[in-house]
């Protein structure tokens, strides 16, 4: 026998010649050791909790209410805000778009080439191809296309400031403007509401203040605020769908992570155009080419009907908040910002009265360049707009290249 | 300042904090000026139709008290013109205009709670003539038992005895009594958010055009969906008041018990709405004679109190159609089966039929004209068959209620969970309830509880 084994006979004998009280002792204490560990804990845990037991009633349920609220809150956060169900999202939703190319551009090593961002909304992802870009300039800069349908200047915002923390990543960040006239166009971007979706996996619970005090009314700061908090209400409708149906979402998601990248940039925009739209100059009135569709001629007639509101000043204060924002991001980077107006409109609109007000204001920063507000101006025509607002596939190419030229001498700059 | 907003649930909060940090003597004041802060924050100047009220029936409830004979009768009458008045003129006057005179309705707002309050403060003064209750002789005790913030807005309807015999001997809730309220008040909250607007989707989409979806498909299944959708909503405000009113230390009676589990009509006025039943039989049933004076004349009671029950839910033909309709089932069934409850396994097939019965009688209160009622109810008769509209999610849900109820109803499941179980459950509960409703609220926007048009 090794001198490590154990003599079972002797240990018998051992007990056997122990006195019936000793036995005894012997035997609690050996059943203290079978315990389980859960039970184990189960007495620790017991133990330390009673205090809990000892006090009065009222204060125990009271206590008792506030664990199973605290409870809540800790689920939530877990679920929501521990940035967990963001790999869940559905790729086409608001808050999806965001997490998916903060996922891409954190997965992709940056190039050896210059890396240049293009920012913005559903214009720029109609307008812009990142592969056309950089192809016509074979390849010395590498281009990002980070047009989110839906965006605005405040998602930008958040995007950024999570897109890389040390700020050196981007040759230049190209921001979008409509036009570079502060002119307030009757949309209402201070209390849009709809931002917050974007954002719901990207705020901090610590930044809820401050992003719901960014709107001006009342209910729409109350209503961000909740939101905020309790991030499940700005992802219900999300949840639901993600419950509705968890194998195809889980299959979407991880093709997404994967493909997506590349089904974005293989993405050739859209081929209908408006060839024959026309705008009677004396009466205002829009003739839309045979065959328009129901959505083009919405959107064009909103594009060319001239706003007629009264000019607050909203705007201006908007674009020095979040666009503001956006340069002090970047203040003592190597980055440069690269302002840019978009083709507008499927015709040619003419020039608000409102000042560029918030351009003049920055334009003495450093590192910022505006580009001429006519760079693209001869791209506002019928045959080019897939309707009122948006570049269509021949349209695309062009804007692109154009951009990607504009952009390469400011990047070379360095 | 709806119970299913944010709003209302920091306020309650602020309340809660400061009722038991404040001393005891100034709790009552405190409540007081919440409930009518309440009251104000839905419009602000009828706060002094609500005084007014309270200021009358507390003075006549003292004048009852002091005088005898011909003055405490013309106590009484003073009291009851003003409530009665007030309601009438709010409530019924468009209705009268319009019946009898086919003039233009007026531009009145109908006054948050008015039908509940009005009938509450009834009741306080006849008790006092009844000398069933002595009269309050403090004005803040008295206007807190009409404003209390809970109930003010759509009942239960609690009796000056019930309130005054818990405000008096007052005493902080036991540990069981708090943790009985809140799950009262989680259960309200997912009944109405998760459960009653998801059926008053289907609700709406069928009788917002019911001629758009003929057959008996579409009009039981609609129906069904706002039998559910009241029920849930109507018992979800109720869970919500009586559990909030725990929080604060008062019991308030119970105002649903399952109603649609009822083998008969007669069963099921003692389940629904049951402070309203105990109401309409206590000052009205009783006050004609109730079955005291021979069968026809107790079946003439029955019918005239449901009459009146169905008035009081609204100025319209169709809420006087629908208590008729209620009165002469219950007369007939009080004629073939007595007042018995049906025990044993025939209340199953009796439950169904009393559901359809009761379904029948919904079509009248929802539906907008008495036209529109008439065709829903045509169409559910008829032979064409149509489209379901109760989806499997409503379907589920329904199951699940159902299974509840009969836990709780055969086992007290639900009573139990809240009040008994061990911290560990009781948290795991309250997460999965909160939960539940951030993310299955039915709708986006804020639909208000039916009951607040009463």
């Amino acid at each position: 026998m090794d001198s490590g084994e154990i003599d079972l006979n002797k240990i018998k004998e051992a007990i056997d010649a122990l006195a019936p009280e000793r036995r005894r002792e012997l035997l609690a204490w050996m059943q203290t050791q079978k315990r389980p560990l859960w039970a184990a804990w189960r007495s620790r845990f017991r133990a330390r909790t009673e205090w809990f037991r000892l006090l009065p009633g009222l204060t125990r349920a009271v206590a008792g209410t506030l664990v199973g609220l605290m409870g809540f809150a800790c689920v939530e956060a877990a679920i929501f805000d521990s940035g967990w169900y963001s790999k869940y999202l559905e790729p086409d939703s608001t808050a999806g778009q965001v997490e998916y190319n903060l996922f891409w551009l954190r997965r992709t090593w940056p190039p050896k080439t210059p890396d240049v961002l293009v920012m913005g909304d559903s214009r720029i992802a109609e307008a812009f191809s990142a592969r056309v870009a950089g192809e016509s300039l074979n390849g010395k800069i590498h281009f990002m296309n980070f047009g989110m349908p839906g965006s605005t200047p405040r998602v930008w915002y958040y995007t950024l400031r999570d897109a890389e923390k040390d700020r050196n990543r981007f040759s230049a960040i190209v921001i979008p403007f409509n036009r570079y006239s502060d002119f307030d166009s009757g949309e209402d971007l201070p209390n849009r509401v709809t931002d917050l979706n974007f954002l719901a996996g990207r705020l901090r619970w610590s930044e809820c203040g401050d992003f719901s005090r960014s709107y001006p009314e009342a209910e729409a700061r109350r209503s961000v605020l909740t939101g905020c908090l309790i991030r499940g209400l700005a992802l219900r409708a999300d949840v639901r769908d993600f419950l509705s149906g968890i194998p195809e979402r889980l299959r979407r998601t991880r093709n997404w992570r994967n493909n997506g990248e590349r089904y974005v940039e293989g993405y050739d925009g859209k081929y209908e155009d408006l060839r024959g739209l026309s705008v009677d100059a004396a009466t205002g009135k829009i003739h839309f080419p045979p065959g328009a569709q129901g959505w083009q001629i919405e959107s064009a007639s909103a594009a060319l009907t001239p706003y007629t509101g009264r000019q607050s000043g909203a705007l201006t204060a908007y674009r020095q908040k979040w666009i503001g924002g956006i340069l002090d991001l970047y203040r003592n980077s190597a980055t440069r910002i690269v302002f840019i107006q978009l083709p507008y409109a499927p015709l040619p609109m003419p020039d608000p009265a409102e000042p560029a007000r918030f351009i003049d204001s920055v334009k003495w920063r450093s590192r910022l360049t505006a580009l001429p507000g006519n760079l693209f101006l001869d791209l506002e025509k019928p045959e080019l707009f897939a309707d009122g607002m948006h570049l269509n596939r021949t349209g695309r190419q062009l804007f692109s290249e154009r951009l990607a030229k504009a952009v390469a001498p400011i990047v070379e700059e360095k | 300042m709806l119970f299913t907003t944010l709003n209302f649930v920091l306020f309650l909060a602020v309340v809660l904090g400061l009722f038991y940090i404040l001393p005891r003597s100034a709790r009552r004041y405190l409540l007081l000026a919440a409930s009518l802060f309440f009251y104000m924050a839905w419009n602000a100047k009828f706060v002094v139709l609500i005084l007014g009220l309270i200021t009358v029936d507390f003075f006549a409830a003292l004048w009852i008290v002091h005088k005898e004979g011909h003055q405490r009768r013309m106590a009484l009458l003073i009291s009851l013109c003003a409530n009665i008045g007030l309601l009438g003129y709010f409530k019924y006057i468009n209705f009268l205009r319009d019946t009898f005179l086919h003039l233009p309705p007026l531009d009145i707002i109908l006054p948050l709670g008015i039908s509940f309050h009005t009938f509450q403060s009834i009741s306080y003064v006849i008790d006092v003539y009844r000398g069933e209750q002595p009269a309050i002789r403090n004005y803040v005790d008295y206007a807190l038992f009409v404003a209390f913030f809970p109930q003010l807005v759509a009942g239960p309807i609690v009796r000056a005895r019930e309130f005054f015999a818990n405000y008096f001997n007052w005493r902080p809730p036991t540990g069981e009594e708090w943790q009985g309220g809140f799950a009262l008040i989680l259960t309200g909250y997912v009944k109405k958010l998760i459960f009653a607007d998801r059926f008053a989707l289907v609700a709406d989409r069928y009788y917002s055009n019911p001629a758009a979806l003929p057959g008996w498909m579409p009009a039981w299944s609609g129906t069904i969906a706002f039998a559910l959708q009241i029920f849930f909503d109507f018992s979800g405000y109720t869970d919500i008041a009586i559990g909030i009113a725990a929080l604060f230390g008062f019991h308030f009676p119970e105002n649903f018990r399952r109603p649609y589990l009822s083998a008969s009509i007669t069963e099921f006025w003692r389940r629904w709405h049951m402070t309203l039943s105990r109401w309409l039989r206590d000052y009205i049933y009783i006050s004609l004679g109730g079955n005291r004076r021979g069968r026809a004349r107790t079946y003439a009671n029955l019918m005239a109190t449901m009459l009146l029950g169905g008035l009081w839910h609204g100025a319209n033909w169709n809420f006087v159609i629908w208590g008729g309709y209620h009165g002469a089932v219950l007369a007939i069934e009080r004629a073939v089966w007595g007042r018995e409850a049906k025990k044993g396994s025939v209340r199953i097939p009796l439950t169904v039929l009393t559901f359809g019965i009761t379904c029948v009688g919904w079509v009248f209160f929802r539906a907008k004209t008495l036209s529109g009622a008439l065709y829903v109810v045509s169409q559910m008769f008829s032979g064409e068959s149509g489209s379901w509209l109760l989806g499997p999610v409503e379907i589920n849900l329904a199951l699940a209620a159902l299974l509840v109820a009969l836990a709780e109803e055969y086992w007290s499941v639900l009573t139990r969970l809240g009040s008994q179980a061990p911290l560990w459950v009781r948290t795991a509960a309250t997460v999965a309830a909160l939960l539940a409703i951030e993310l299955f609220t039915a709708s986006d926007r804020t639909i208000p509880f039916v009951y607040f048009q009463f």
